[in-house]
């Protein structure tokens, strides 16, 4: 996917662990899963804006563009 | 008491009346030469029972693999696994015995014209199936994208 989540890097600034981002964004540590590893194929708008919210970021901070090789 | 008709009861009919074919089938092997010794002593035209006999042992045994295809489809559909790309793959499987049972039923045309049409109705049959298996796909992608919406 030329679309890379980020959460890793963000997580790490703001010293927040997944299950509590998981559980303040209001979605399964699962899911969050999913978004980390990159296995998402879509993330709601509603779902990035709580995530940019309890990581006071913006999207572009935990979204990244990587150009297909 | 809860009499009314179900999916759940649906269900159980089509798994019971698969597993009634199978076993149907299974069991009519074993009469396959005294159909076609009889059909060939009603028959007014040159005997075929050799023919006969391979292309119903043929049928049957496609007919048979088939049906155990249906036999685990129904239940991974009993296990709440529908949208799944396995199913899609049984799908195929029995799209595939009934173009085989066209295909074989196509050659007895050489004998008997009539075979035309169960020839036709199995090759009919396993169009629609590649249509429901492609159908199946896509709503497997749509889960899958479903699925993975966060």
């Amino acid at each position: 996917m030329p679309i890379m989540v980020n959460l890793d890097v963000m997580m790490a600034k703001r010293k927040i662990s997944a299950g509590e981002l998981a559980e303040r964004v209001d979605i399964t540590p699962a899911n969050l899963s999913i978004l980390k590893n990159n296995k998402a194929k879509a993330v709601r708008f509603s779902t990035l804006e709580a995530i940019c919210r309890e990581l006071d970021c913006q999207p572009g901070d935990v979204l990244e563009y990587v150009k297909d090789e | 008491m809860n009499n009314k008709w179900n999916s759940e009861k649906s269900l159980f009919l089509s798994r019971a009346l698969t597993i009634a074919s199978l076993c149907t089938s299974v069991a009519s092997l074993f009469c396959i030469p005294v159909i076609t010794e009889w059909y060939d002593a009603v028959s007014d035209e040159e005997p075929i029972h050799v023919v006969l006999n391979i292309v119903l042992y043929l049928s049957a045994i496609l007919g048979i693999a088939a049906l155990w295809q249906l036999k685990k489809l129904l239940d991974r559909f009993a296990k709440q696994e529908v949208f799944i790309a396995e199913n899609a793959v049984c799908f195929r499987k029995i799209a595939w015995c009934c173009f085989g049972v066209a295909l074989i039923w196509f050659v007895l045309m050489y004998w008997r014209f009539l075979a035309f049409f169960v020839a036709f109705a199995a090759a009919f049959a396993g169009l629609l199936l590649r249509v429901m298996k492609n159908m199946l796909e896509a709503a497997v992608k749509l889960r899958e994208e479903n699925d993975y919406t966060i």
